[in-house]
């Protein structure tokens, strides 16, 4: 199958530190990737790489059969209306309510009146559940509660992939189901979606593959069953969440 | 350690280069903003926490300062010639041309320029900025445009308060501890128009560097709340510099022009 978002050999170093060292993974059209792997080895930077949030130091990027590591900032606005973002810790605008949360991102992209984009983000909201919020801060809301308004604002434009950063990391377990349970809807309706976890029971319970990340580069993809399978030690070892074994966890 | 010193100028010429841009795509942003009719609400309420927030602190600072000089300058007259008909003359002169403005941003350099550090870098470090710029919206449209402009009026209009609290502070602290006459002290007669002028130049120049210096300051703010106390620390540390920095290329630039009559 072609690939619909791909990262060839990329390369990301941050001053001495080299995070990302040739990182090769290609996503298909509608599926729910996973990438997992320790704190610090990448999983972030590698979407935000993406989205041109960050810069690779070498290597390519592709999205839907254009290179997109290279576009300067105002053609990256094409890309983001595309690509969407949830990042992990909501980034919600403390001195807005939701609605005007989502609807800023309307008025930028869509260009709309600032009444017409309220009217808009309200139907967005709706869709997580969050309507009745729409008035509200985000800091009246819990994390939950904040999180799937996030979600709402990146789904607004009608982006064709989603991008997750850890998106039940710090919720409690019904709400992280629920979020859970929002990814698998959105890949019902064709969304392609890639989620950068910690969390087990969403990576085994969700995902189509799962690509692991280890010193900078993907050390298997395989489907969940698969990687339970799979007999590599660094793999069983992280799956497992055993302490002991082959992995060399930096700081630890 | 010649390549560690060369290492941290290539650091330093890039954080100039890079503070540069910043300035350069804040006066673009006013523009685009002009063009893009944007909402000033932003910028009124930019204008209440530069301004009216700092109201009370430069009334009070300056205050004392205008004290504390005046009280100075009469003693050290009192123990040469005694002769205080040209304290308040000169004094008003000084305040116009220099202290008033520059004290002034000095204090918003400490109390503005580690607010707006310390907001903006903690909207880097949780990713906010990164949301701006997924929503479409240029951050520095955002997060400098509106303290930008803010800071050029308010700057200003606490500049004046300020002088003016400094000259009755002095005429008061001249009265009460020397008894000067305050018929003698409130004398414009040395005051000129080119030292009102270079009172709005300065004001003006420290209004759009204070909150450009900071908001970059924000921008580079990296990791967590470490990184943003560093921010904020470097904010405070190069907008007075700055300050300090502009206060004497303008002064050298009106001495150049006026010559022996400034």
């Amino acid at each position: 199958m072609t690939a619909y978002v791909e990262w060839k050999s990329v390369y990301k170093a941050f001053g001495d530190n080299p995070v990302l060292r040739g990182m090769d993974l290609a996503v298909t059209k509608g599926e729910v990737l996973y990438i997992i792997g320790t704190s610090g080895v990448g999983k972030s930077v590698a979407i935000k790489l993406l989205l041109g949030l960050l810069r690779a130091d070498a290597g390519e990027i592709w999205f839907d059969g254009a290179r997109v590591d290279q576009l300067p900032e105002r053609e990256l606005a094409k890309l983001r209306r595309r690509v969407g973002m949830v990042f992990q810790s909501s980034t919600l605008f403390d001195s807005m309510t939701l609605a005007e949360n989502v609807a800023l991102l309307l008025r930028k992209h869509h260009a709309l009146s600032q009444a017409k984009a309220i009217t808009e983000a309200r139907t967005r909201l709706e869709q997580v559940y969050m309507a009745d919020y729409a008035d509200r801060y985000p800091a009246e809301l819990s994390d939950g509660m904040r999180k799937r308004a996030a979600i709402a604002r990146t789904l607004a434009l009608g982006p064709d992939v989603v991008l997750f950063d850890e998106p039940t990391t710090g919720l409690d377990p019904v709400s992280a189901r629920r979020i859970d349970q929002l990814v698998r809807e959105l890949a019902k309706t064709g969304i392609t979606a890639i989620v950068v976890s910690h969390d087990p029971p969403s990576i085994f319970g969700v995902a189509d593959r799962i690509a692991l990340l280890y010193q900078g580069v993907v050390r298997a993809l395989a489907t969940p069953a698969e990687l339970e399978a799979s007999t590599d030690p660094v793999v069983q070892q992280f799956i497992r969440g055993r302490s002991a074994g082959p992995m060399e966890t930096p700081g630890f | 350690m010649i390549a560690r010193l060369g290492s941290a100028m290539i650091d330093y010429a890039k954080a100039a280069r890079d503070l540069w841009l910043v300035y350069v795509s804040t006066i673009a942003g006013i523009v685009r903003a002009r063009r893009s009719r944007s909402p000033r609400g932003e910028v009124a309420r930019q204008m209440f926490s530069i301004g009216n927030r700092s109201l009370v602190f430069i009334i009070v600072t300056l205050g004392f300062i205008g004290m504390v000089m005046t009280y100075e300058a009469c003693l050290q007259l009192s123990h040469v010639t005694g002769d205080f008909s040209q304290l308040g003359m000169q004094f008003i002169r000084l305040i116009v041309s220099d202290f008033g403005p520059t004290l002034c941003a000095m204090m918003l350099a400490t109390r503005v320029g580690a607010g707006i550090a310390a907001e903006i870098g903690s909207m880097k470090v949780t990713e906010q900025v990164d949301a701006l710029r997924m929503s479409g919206v240029l951050p520095i449209d955002y997060l400098i445009v509106p303290r930008f402009i803010a800071s050029l009026v308010m700057t200003l209009a606490l500049s004046v308060v300020g002088a003016t609290v400094m000259y009755l502070a002095g005429g008061l602290t001249a009265k009460f501890s020397f008894g000067v006459n305050p018929n003698l002290f409130f004398d414009l007669e040395l005051l000129r128009l080119r030292h009102v002028g270079m009172f709005v130049v300065k004001a003006l120049a420290y209004g759009a560097t204070i909150p450009v210096v900071a908001g970059f300051c924000g921008l580079r703010a990296r990791g967590s709340s470490e990184g943003v106390g560093w921010a904020t620390t470097a904010a405070v540390i190069g907008s007075s510099f700055a300050v300090i920095v502009l206060d004497f290329v303008i002064s050298a630039a009106a001495l150049f022009i006026f010559g022996g009559d400034l």
